[in-house]
């Protein structure tokens, strides 16, 4: 899966934008927008709301976790915890490099975001890394993941699994009398 | 990206070897050190120290590993594998040390491949070799890990000379998802470049053509 897949997958997620035009509810296949008004906040999915940007025809209003109050909260704990703490949105890389790219305009503080976003990435990679490391070496096989992103699993999927799978069959090589002995033994 | 139409055959890592895969094929060339417990008539050839018609019990040679495999019986003894030094106790001992300073491509470059297939010829140290081998893929996945996650844009020839032919692969894939990654923040996944194909292609002068 490549990033720019995870990113489509982002671009379902909703964000409230401020329309300056009026346009009647459209009956889209996964679900009705609008009616638009202009002056009225409305919810659309991100993909939407960008392109109405960069049409000029409407104003985007950030989420509410995209705030150096709370990016700094949550950077904190994750410099606290051990383990990966919960994230306000599933895809907050994503939404915050588009927000960021196509309206920095709308949004305060955008260079203070994107070094904070940037500082919670680098955070969980690093810890990701770490837990990959100790999983392994601990010979584990299973764990549980839960505030992990997609875009995090993504970056490190192929190799994990790789090294798991070349694990798996380094570690089968020890059980004795496996289907392998037997097919040399006519 | 580059990958998604060319699917080669993976190697098999384990016990099993994968038929079609070209790294185990090159993996069963790999030469063990044999000594054959029967007379082999006429195969005299074989050996290019002496020219006697037959290979005669006892005799010392090298095998690749396939021959090895399809000659080796548990009941009826024809000849017996000897361990490559790498497997033997005084390497293990030197890789139970510290698995990350050994050169395992000098070592290998498959050594976790025959490691597995060695497990083949019920050796008396079989546990040993296997625990050996899994615990330096253990040990030096940390490696392999940070320095792949950690090179982009740059020159990993270093980092990848010390590597086992299946460590390079997995270093690629980790790459590969640190690049794919970067690309896409920097945002240069969505621009649209020439192919380095293209860029290296000269135009053929007409007069070129003409000779």
């Amino acid at each position: 899966m490549d990033p720019s897949e995870v990113e489509f997958l982002s671009e379902k997620e909703t964000v409230t934008i401020i329309p300056n035009f009026s346009l009647d509810k459209i009956y889209l296949i996964g679900g009705d927008l609008g009616p638009f008004n202009p002056g009225l906040p409305v919810d659309v999915p991100v993909w939407l709301a960008l392109n109405l940007k960069q049409r000029q025809k409407c104003r985007i209003v950030p989420p509410d976790w995209m705030d150096v109050v709370k990016l700094e909260q949550i950077r904190d704990q994750e410099r606290k915890e051990e383990t990966f703490a919960p994230i306000p949105s599933p895809y907050y890389m994503e939404l915050t490099k588009l927000l960021l790219n196509h309206a920095s305009d709308n949004i305060p503080k955008a260079d203070e975001i994107r070094t904070l976003v940037k500082d919670i990435w680098d955070t969980r990679v690093a810890k990701l890394r770490l837990s990959a490391d100790s999983f392994i070496s601990l010979q584990e096989a299973h764990a549980k993941l839960d505030n992990l992103t997609l875009m995090e699993i993504n970056t490190t999927r192929m190799f994990l699994l790789d090294s798991l799978n070349c694990m798996y069959k380094l570690r089968s090589n020890m059980q004795p009398g496996s289907s392998a002995t037997r097919s040399q033994d006519y | 990206m580059d990958v998604q139409s060319y699917m080669p055959v993976q190697p098999g890592v384990g016990m099993e070897e994968n038929f079609l895969s070209l790294d185990d094929i090159l993996l069963s060339q790999e030469r063990l050190p044999c000594r054959t417990e029967t007379t082999f008539p006429r195969l005299g050839f074989l050996e290019k120290s002496s020219d006697t018609r037959d290979i005669p019990e006892g005799s010392k040679m090298e095998m690749p590993l396939w021959l090895a495999k399809g000659l080796y019986e548990r009941k009826r003894r024809v000849l017996s594998v000897e361990l490559p030094k790498v497997y033997r106790e005084g390497w293990r001992t030197v890789f139970s040390a510290d698995p990350t300073v050994v050169d395992l491509h000098k070592m290998g470059p498959y050594y976790y491949g025959l490691g597995s297939q060695l497990l083949h010829f019920q050796n008396p140290e079989n546990p040993e070799i296997a625990q050996a081998v899994l615990q330096t893929f253990i040990g030096r996945f940390r490696r392999t890990m940070d320095s792949a996650q950690n090179a982009y844009n740059e020159d990993t020839s270093a980092l990848v000379e010390p590597l086992d032919s299946l460590e390079r692969a997995l270093f690629r894939v980790g790459q590969g998802g640190l690049n794919a990654f970067q690309r896409w923040e920097t945002g240069s996944a969505s621009r649209l470049t020439a192919s380095s194909l293209v860029l290296n292609y000269r135009k053929r002068k007409i007069t070129d053509l003409q000779d």
